[in-house]
């Protein structure tokens, strides 16, 4: 009951909140932070009973469809549990982060709950069936996000997030109808190490491909995530970079991995060589942009990368160290987005130029956009190190050719390139006159950012903190391949 | 119960046809003929739910399987529920008494049209459902538009009726009998058996509006209230996806052709009706050609030619149906042009998210039914070997969530200057509630009804 407590609970939270009279509707802040905060309650319980040894549990089985095999299945194991906990976490901090939010507040929040509902959803569910219906129910209250309370150009933003994801999940709809007619089940447990027939996994992993990697997003099915980024308000891009994007990288551990191994290792070739261009790429586009959130947006393109290349090692040190990269940029970004945004909300810029010199007039906010800056570019130390170092290993040692590993490594140095010449150019120098006469961090904001920093040094000093319970359910994924 | 009792609800609707056109002698409110109305087809549906399915009438001439009956309540309860809507809004300037009489005898057609296993009875009962949607769709008696649509209609439906007539006529020559099973078990009859199939299915495909024989739709519902294509475009679907089961189930094993024809018609179809929806700005003619691009969906699961497949045909025509009368219901009271769905969400903001649940089902967004409908219908076809068809499909329910996300857009992010005045209707808001809240209870709840029409893949 606990699994569905977690799922559900902010969907009673979004009925409740759709549904204040319009008088009422700052009712709605405090709704969402007790749900949330409630919610994140539920996942640090959670927590305290896991059992890191002890695989996938505390698991619901329930009859659902039953005359279509469809059930419904939820469970945790340290790879979803480390996900859920991230998502529970980024949606308390993305409620705290609105609270001056002003326009339609019902309506805002009851999306940001429900965004939530099929954030856990995805992590916890075990039936395809109940996957896909979270896989989608996050795109409804993300479109609605982005198109109502975006920016100038958020129509254009919104419709696109819609098809392009939607265009990526109709393939994996395929894929599951394939695996369902070959496999007999929904069951995701169940279909896992079947050994189904080498040509019929290629082409159901081509359709997973399709629907995970637009998400992730791998190069080049990335053209979505700049202008959904740009034009979100920032919360959603908070979800969006910190969570959403995980779908995909933790579809391909959860699903495409187990079900589809022989495939997977048909694949890993080819999802290598994306990886890397979308490293390299990413981080040259990072490196090319004037506004501050495009400039966060593409980094995101880059440091997935790193994930997708630790996922095609298919090695345990990879396949750890893209978990960790999953939880460290889910951390980090948010951090990074929070404080693009405090400051467009003080300056109303957010191209480079125009802001700098925060470090003089904005002490706090100048600092804590350094850190979340030095944790993205993996300074050792700090989470952003971990997984990428574990990444890079782990491709280091399959059968990925090493000089795309060595070019993903440089990857890591052009990281370090803008996000250094980006925070020598707003942190440091002479207050531009945007920077003027604008105020510091207020104590929500602050606070609000203390758990990601906490994390981030948590995790960065004591990896152990997050690979114990990852590791496990990672080899415990790879014995079901049938491989190391 | 055996015989004549099985056929209660049709006695229902017509008793209630024929009594709606006297009641404004009884009740001076206008409203008094489509509340009546809407209490009989409830009473009809309670009574078809009670006598369920296995009954035979007149020798199996009406016999109601699980398709039969599943088609009989949803046409029932839908029809219920449009004309609860009716009693709110009337139809416009118009007179509503006719309208509702209208639709309680398309409808008593349909659930016999869904019910027949004998040519005759067939034909005789697909004309008692489609006589009245002709006058249905002309009901704007002043407006030169809505007759030239109208008059398409009827003479396209009728040309295609006559062709349709043409190919029992064949069957009847195969098979020396009218009944469905006897000519099921007749020997083979070769070509003569295909073209018999070919020229019935014509008739249906015309009247599912699947392309290349839909042309008649988007003029016509241009051209009508949208209240009438509420009606019309959504409950005789029903219909005709049961009778082509039924046929499709006699046919078969006389023209192995058949499954490729529907799944020729059902790739064109699905191309053309979601393609042409895009560029249109009549709330009508995009749901005329969206239904096009659906019943191209419902016919990839019949052309599976499984028993599986055709439960899933069913039930994606019901997936549709609920939805898409929802959407013209919404229509028919804010305005027809794409535009007048602007600001939907400031004036009325309850109605503005149900219009999310409705198209999102309609796209095939889960958790709403017709996710679940493109589920099966998918798994049917793919099961069957039409793989690439399903990779059509899927591509083309992206294609889809361009066009109805184009009528979304207006409700969340336009502005309207001129608001159309309203009265608030309580049976109207309780209808198109119902419709929204069947949609997201079908897709959440499927597992009765999946398993009442046997989808069951294994």
């Amino acid at each position: 009951m606990l699994l569905s407590a977690i799922v559900f609970l902010p969907l009673a939270g979004a009925l409740v909140s759709a549904l204040l009279p319009k008088e009422r509707a700052g009712a709605a802040r405090w709704i969402a932070a007790a749900v949330t905060a409630v919610d994140l309650a539920l996942v640090a319980w959670l927590l305290l009973g896991f059992d890191v040894a002890g695989g996938m549990q505390f698991i619901e089985n329930r009859e659902w469809i039953t005359q279509a095999g469809i059930q419904y299945h939820l469970g945790v194991d340290g790879i979803s549990l480390s996900m859920l906990l991230l998502s529970a976490l980024l949606s308390l901090i993305a409620v705290i982060a609105s609270w001056k939010q002003e326009t339609k507040l019902g309506a805002y929040f009851a999306m940001l709950m429900l965004l939530e509902v099929g954030m856990n959803g995805v992590f916890l569910a075990l039936d395809f069936v109940l996957f896909y219906v979270f896989w989608e129910l996050v795109l409804v209250p993300m479109y609605f996000l982005i198109g109502t309370w975006g920016g100038p150009r958020r129509e254009y933003a919104s419709i696109k997030f819609f098809l392009y994801t939607l265009f990526g999940s109709v393939f994996m709809l395929v894929g599951i109808i394939a695996l369902y007619l070959q496999g007999g089940t929904f069951d995701i447990t169940a279909l896992t190490g079947m050994g189904f027939p080498a040509t019929f996994q290629w082409w159901v992993f081509a359709a997973f491909f399709l629907g995970f990697a637009v998400k992730v997003p791998v190069f080049p099915l990335h053209t979505w995530l700049p202008d959904a980024h740009v034009e979100a308000p920032t919360a959603a891009s908070v979800l969006l970079a910190g969570i959403m994007l995980k779908m995909g990288t933790y579809g391909f551990i959860r699903i495409a991995l187990p079900i589809l191994p022989n495939a997977a290792e048909q694949w890993s070739g080819f999802i290598a060589a994306l990886a890397v261009i979308s490293i390299v790429y990413g981080a040259a586009l990072a490196f090319a942009q004037t506004d501050l959130k495009k400039l966060v947006a593409y980094s995101s393109v880059s440091h997935m990368g790193f994930v997708m290349l630790g996922i095609a090692s298919l090695t345990p040190e990879g396949i750890n160290g893209a978990i960790a990269v999953m939880f460290s940029h889910g951390v980090v970004t948010g951090m990074l987005f929070l404080l693009v945004g405090m400051v467009y909300e003080r300056t109303h810029t957010r191209v480079i130029e125009d802001v700098s010199g925060l470090s003089v007039q904005v002490p706090v906010a100048a600092g804590l956009l350094a850190f979340a800056s030095f944790a993205s570019l993996g300074l050792p130390g700090l989470s952003g190190f971990v997984g990428e170092f574990l990444s890079l290993l782990g491709a280091w040692k399959s059968a990925i050719p090493a000089a795309w590993v060595v070019v993903a490594a440089v990857g890591v140095l052009l990281a370090a390139a803008y996000t250094l010449r980006m925070v020598q150019r707003v942190v440091l120098g002479t207050p531009s006159k945007a920077v003027e006469g604008i105020s510091d961090l207020s104590v929500r904001e602050v606070v609000l950012l203390v758990p990601l920093v906490a994390l981030t040094l948590g995790v960065g000093i004591y990896w152990d903190s997050l690979l114990r319970y990852v590791d496990p359910a990672v080899r415990a994924t790879l014995a079901l391949m049938g491989g190391s | 119960m055996t015989g004549l009792d099985l056929l209660i609800p049709e006695y229902l609707l017509l008793a209630g046809a024929i009594a709606a056109l006297f009641v404004e002698r009884l009740s001076p409110r206008a409203s008094a003929g489509a509340f009546l109305g809407a209490a009989v087809a409830l009473a009809a549906t309670v009574a078809a739910v009670i006598i369920g399915s296995g009954g035979e009438v007149s020798g199996g001439m009406l016999t109601l399987d699980a398709v039969a009956v599943t088609v009989r309540v949803a046409i029932l309860a839908l029809t219920a529920i449009y004309l609860l809507w009716m009693a709110g809004r009337g139809m416009g300037p118009e007179r509503s008494q006719e309208a509702v009489s209208l639709a309680l005898f398309a409808a008593l057609g349909g659930m016999l049209v869904a019910a027949s296993r004998d040519l005759i009875v067939l034909f005789i009962s697909l004309e008692l459902a489609t006589m009245p949607a002709y006058v249905l769709m002309g009901y704007r008696r002043a407006d030169e538009r809505n007759l030239e649509g109208a008059l398409k209609y009827f003479l396209l439906s009728m040309t295609t009726s006559l062709i349709m007539l043409y190919g029992l006529s064949f069957l009847f020559g195969i098979a020396g009998s009218t009944s469905f099973a006897v000519i099921a078990a007749a020997p083979a009859a070769g070509l003569l058996g295909t073209f018999a199939a070919v020229f019935v299915f014509i008739g249906l495909f015309a009247k599912m509006s699947a392309a290349p024989f839909h042309y008649w739709a988007p003029d016509a519902y241009a051209g009508a209230p949208a209240a009438s294509v509420a009606f019309v475009s959504t409950v005789p679907k029903l219909a005709g996806a049961a009778v082509m089961v039924s046929l499709a189930t006699m046919l078969v094993p006389h023209a192995s052709t058949v499954p490729t024809v529907i799944a020729i018609v059902a790739v064109v179809s699905m191309l053309l009706g979601n393609l042409a929806a895009f560029p249109q700005t009549d709330v009508r003619r995009l749901m005329a050609y969206s239904g096009v691009a659906h019943t191209g969906y419902m016919l990839l699961a019949l052309s599976s030619a499984t028993p599986a497949g055709y439960g899933a045909a069913v039930f994606y025509t019901i997936a549709y149906a609920i939805p898409s009368m929802a959407i013209m219901l919404i229509a028919a009271e804010e305005g027809t042009e794409i535009d007048d769905f602007a600001g939907l969400v400031a004036r009325r903001p309850a109605l503005a998210w149900g219009s999310v649940v409705l198209l999102l089902s309609l796209v095939g967004v889960p958790p709403m039914v017709g996710m679940l409908g493109k589920l099966v219908a998918f798994t049917a076809a793919v099961d069957a070997g039409r793989l690439a068809l399903v990779v059509v499909a899927v591509v083309m329910s992206v294609v889809s969530a361009g066009y109805y996300f184009r009528i979304l857009r207006p409700v969340f992010f336009g502005t309207r200057p001129d608001v159309p005045v309203l009265a608030r209707s309580r049976s109207a808001a309780i209808a198109i509630a119902l419709l929204v809240f069947a949609t997201l209870a079908l897709g959440i709840g499927a597992s009765p009804l999946l398993g009442y029409l046997g989808i069951n893949f294994f």
